[in-house]
């Protein structure tokens, strides 16, 4: 018997082998590509190493940080042509054990540019091949791995494979993008500060600077980053030596996946300005700051309070615990219950906020007000409290747990949800910019600072049940009490109304109309309940044809998105129209000479030029006079095409100035322009 | 429009505090007076810097499960160092800064017996399982070289080697900075490469974050 058993371990260990060696493959899934198979004789074609590491693993920058390497390439490749280097999109950070580590953790695709030489025949083969290796670790180990991939492509026309297009567009928005213009350095008392040029008007909530250099900064250290003007600076401690390099080049990482390659030189940097949130990180107790923020959320909470949706809701419930007359403990309860759901209803908004945020969504308040149909909800209940404050309805009757007018811990509780939910339209604008914050924040500190906003919220009621002096402070009730309610439906009514632009705003006349006809059959049927409310009857089966309704107009809410980058752009005195390049092509068509010219928000040279030399009535009449056509392109988001477009003349980023004669190839102009320049074009 | 602002700059001043804390990785600097340490080695026994004064000493950073260590380990890369080392009366202390549960971790029979198997030339075996010397010493990666003149000198700290990667195989053409740099103080020459980028694992320090 022990014979068979150890001939039978045997046999599994053999077969065992060499499924061990299929399945244990690499951590990191690599796979080469080509954004199209038939390059064009003569042009540019772009590979992909696509990397997909498994959960939990991740794959080096080209600095890795303080440990581990980045990835190695090496080509085999057809005479003539010539591989670029390998591009990396904007890497994450990853802290272990206080040494930093600058990885992606998710999948990512290196880029690299292949030119294909001039006057090869179509048809022409060419094998490509690649020797890559490449680090991949976990949070504890790491495992060097490399791979050889071979792929042929065929010399032919450049069509590009539509659904791999896609991909690599969006491999290709995940780069860094040239700065554009150069940034300084310099080193001062052991800090090494970076100044960056960036427009003012370039919104930046967090920045940190991946240091492609290395010996220029401790890359654990904290940055503190801060905003003067058209300068954004980063302040690291610097390593020995730093202040001897001739050059700093990194990536500016300014939001996720967004980041700007550049490259410093040494010069004066004055750190001044604002501290930008987020990577600026201070050395303070936890403890001691979280107390300082929960604070500064309470207040704020407690500000909420006079805001027109909250105010009336509130003064109602502080009236009816005046009617409540004296029981203490009758008031306190209704106190606590009352606080308990506007904390409840604080903390559940911020967990599922949290939770998009953890699912790897971009979620924002403000994220979620962008989109019309939250706002026609929210137009849709305000609109209902509204109405019931009118009088047009009474909720009394409806025994979901008390709503406005009811009384009982019950009521106070739902009426405290009520209140917190309803605070976030009101708030949604501003509140944007903090919640981003509150993003940043390890989760158990982000729910505390809704929780405190929560308390805010709740604190007035708080207090009126708790201190029976306050009570007493409160007027008698009386009919007055009515009247009072009535009025306080204007405020609500125009809080309605704020939506109701917020909604035109964003879905046009047509989406607005179709959010005021949800609100008029609401109101209808509200109306009808009340009719049969004051025949003493119930009728709120009148209801559900109505929300039928509103709910298809919500569904069929037409979704302008937001206007469109270019569309930002353009305009202006020279009555530019957003590029595209059938628009170009259609210009060149009718025989037109046209000024075409690419600026993102972030790029200050762009907008030097823009305000110096473009936009400028000069050059605007001279265009006119000669019927040039002007295009913009707007790249800050990032726009694939116009990146393509962008690629394809030689440039890897804006600004980018293009000036087309009929039947002339473009004339690339100066990245300095001056109004004589453009208006010398014009002949 | 005082409310927005209160709550944006209280959550931005959370935001700013609530960052990790870095734990204290004090640097050594090259040309400066090297810290001294004391570390139990594989044998329980005690071992002092102080202890070498007048000899050169050799400082590695180790990792058993690393395979940057193990393209050093199974080339013999290493082994060939120590003994250069050995050869002029240097003492070469191996340390082994990984915490307990972590990759490389080892106990003192362990160490002993890897040491052993492996024929390390190394004088002692140090191990350092909360990281106190590692973080002394900025060790960042394993392995991660320093070299200690006679007077107590900090001459050099980087890497073995100029090659970052983990082929065997690029060994042969690379510039091993340990012998380049023993050579030169053996001639009674100055460290030409004093420093240089270490390359490797991350040191499996204890704590997350």
């Amino acid at each position: 018997m022990p014979l068979l058993r150890f001939l039978f371990v045997i046999f599994a260990l053999l077969f065992a082998v060499p499924a061990a060696a299929q399945g244990a493959q690499t951590h990191i899934t690599a796979t080469l590509l080509a954004e199209s198979d038939a390059p064009a004789a003569g042009s540019r074609v772009t590979l992909a190493l696509a990397m997909k590491p498994a959960p939990t693993w991740h794959g080096y920058w080209a600095n890795p940080g303080d440990a581990g390497v980045g990835p190695e390439f090496k080509w085999t490749l057809p005479d003539g042509v010539k591989a670029g280097p390998a591009q990396f999109p904007v890497p994450h950070r990853l802290l272990i054990a206080g040494l930093m580590n600058y990885v992606y953790e998710g999948d990512y695709a290196h880029l690299i540019a292949l030119d294909i030489p001039a006057g090869l025949a179509p048809g022409t083969r060419l094998p490509i091949k690649l020797d890559a290796d490449w680090l991949a670790c976990t949070d504890e180990v790491c495992v060097p791995e490399s791979g050889s991939f071979a792929i042929e492509l065929t010399v032919g026309g450049g069509e590009r494979q539509p659904a791999r297009a896609a991909q690599f567009d969006r491999w290709r928005a995940a780069l860094p993008r040239p700065l554009g213009s150069e940034a300084r350095f310099q080193v001062t008392g052991g800090a090494l500060r970076l100044a960056v040029p960036l427009p003012a008007s370039a919104q930046v909530a967090q920045a940190y600077f991946f240091p492609l250099t290395d010996g220029a900064i401790d890359y654990a250290a904290p940055q503190t980053v801060r905003r003067d003007g058209d300068m954004l600076t980063v302040e690291a401690k610097a390593r020995d030596g730093a202040g001897d390099l001739a050059a700093i080049e990194g990536v500016l990482a300014i939001g996720d996946n967004m980041g700007l390659s550049l490259r410093a030189v040494p010069g004066a940097v004055n750190a001044t300005g604002a501290i930008l949130g987020a990577s600026a990180e201070a050395k303070d107790g936890f403890a001691a700051t979280l107390a300082v923020s929960f604070g500064l959320a309470l207040l704020g909470g407690l500000l909420l309070n006079v805001m027109p949706c909250v105010f009336p809701i509130l003064s109602l419930k502080a009236l009816s615990l005046a009617k409540a007359g004296g029981d203490e403990r009758a008031a306190r309860a209704e106190a606590l219950a009352y606080t308990a759901g506007v904390v409840l209803v604080c903390v559940a908004l911020g967990a599922v906020l949290l939770g998009l945020r953890a699912g790897g969504q971009a979620a924002g308040w403000a994220f979620q007000l962008q989109d019309p149909r939250v706002i026609l909800v929210l137009l849709l209940l305000v609109t209902a409290v509204a109405l019931n404050l009118a009088g047009l309805f009474e909720l009394g009757m409806l025994r979901l747990g008390g709503g406005l007018s009811g009384t009982g811990p019950g009521g106070a509780f739902w009426t405290g949800a009520l209140a917190a939910f309803i605070a976030t339209p009101c708030t949604g604008p501003f509140m944007g910019v903090a919640l981003g914050a509150a993003m940043v924040l390890p989760p158990a500190a982000a729910l505390a600072i809704f929780a405190g906003l929560g308390l805010g919220l709740a604190l007035p009621f708080l207090l009126l049940g708790f201190v029976p002096a306050l009570r007493r402070m409160l007027p008698r009730p009386g009919a007055w009490m009515e009247r009072l309610r009535r009025i306080l439906s204007i405020p609500m009514f125009l809080t309605a109304l704020g939506l109701a632009w917020i909604l035109g705003r964003q879905a046009g006349v047509d989406g607005m109309t179709m959010g005021l006809a949800a609100a008029l059959v609401l109101g209808v049927a509200f109306w009808w309940i009340g009719r049969r409310q004051a025949g003493g009857r119930s009728g709120w089966l009148a209801l559900a044809p109505a929300l039928a309704i509103a709910a298809v107009l919500i569904v069929a809410l037409p979704r302008t998105p937001a206007v469109a980058a270019s569309e930002r752009q353009a305009g202006g005195v020279l009555a530019a129209e957003p590029f595209s390049e059938t628009r170009l092509a259609a210009l060149r068509g009718e025989g037109r000479s046209v000024f075409v010219y690419f600026t993102a928000d972030w790029c200050l040279t762009c907008k030097v030029n823009e305000k110096a030399a473009i936009e400028r009535s000069e050059v605007a009449d001279a265009f006119k006079a000669k019927n040039v056509a002007v295009l913009v392109g707007d790249w800050t988001d990032g726009d694939p095409v116009i990146g393509r477009f962008i690629e394809s003349h030689g440039r890897s980023g804006v600004p980018l100035y293009l000036f087309y004669q009929p039947g002339a190839e473009p004339q690339i102009l100066p990245q300095v322009l001056t109004p004589e320049r453009l208006t010398a074009l014009a002949v | 429009m005082t409310k927005p602002i209160l709550i944006a700059t209280g959550l931005t001043a959370a935001a700013a505090a609530l960052a990790i804390a870095v734990p204290g990785f004090a640097e050594q600097r090259t040309g400066a007076k090297a810290g001294n340490f004391r570390l139990n080695d594989a044998s329980g026994k005690v071992v002092e810097l102080g202890q070498f004064k007048g000899k050169t000493v050799v400082l590695e950073w180790h990792n058993p499960g690393c395979p940057f260590v193990r393209k050093h380990y199974d080339s013999g890369n290493m082994q060939k160092t120590q003994a250069a080392a050995a050869a002029q009366g240097a003492v070469w202390l191996t340390i082994n800064s990984g915490s307990p549960g972590k990759q490389g971790y080892m106990t003192g029979p362990e160490a002993r017996a890897l040491a052993a198997k492996e024929g390390s030339k190394a004088t002692a075996y140090l191990l350092d399982p909360k990281g106190v010397v590692g973080k002394g010493y900025a060790a960042k990666t394993t392995p991660h070289m320093y070299i200690i003149d006679p007077s107590g000198t900090l001459v050099y700290q980087g890497g073995i080697d100029d090659k970052p990667t983990a082929k065997q195989e690029d060994i042969a053409g690379a510039r091993n900075h340990v012998l380049a740099a023993l050579g030169e103080i053996k001639a009674g020459k100055a460290v030409s490469v004093k420093e240089s980028r270490p390359y490797g694992c991350s040191v499996k320090y204890e704590g997350v974050s």
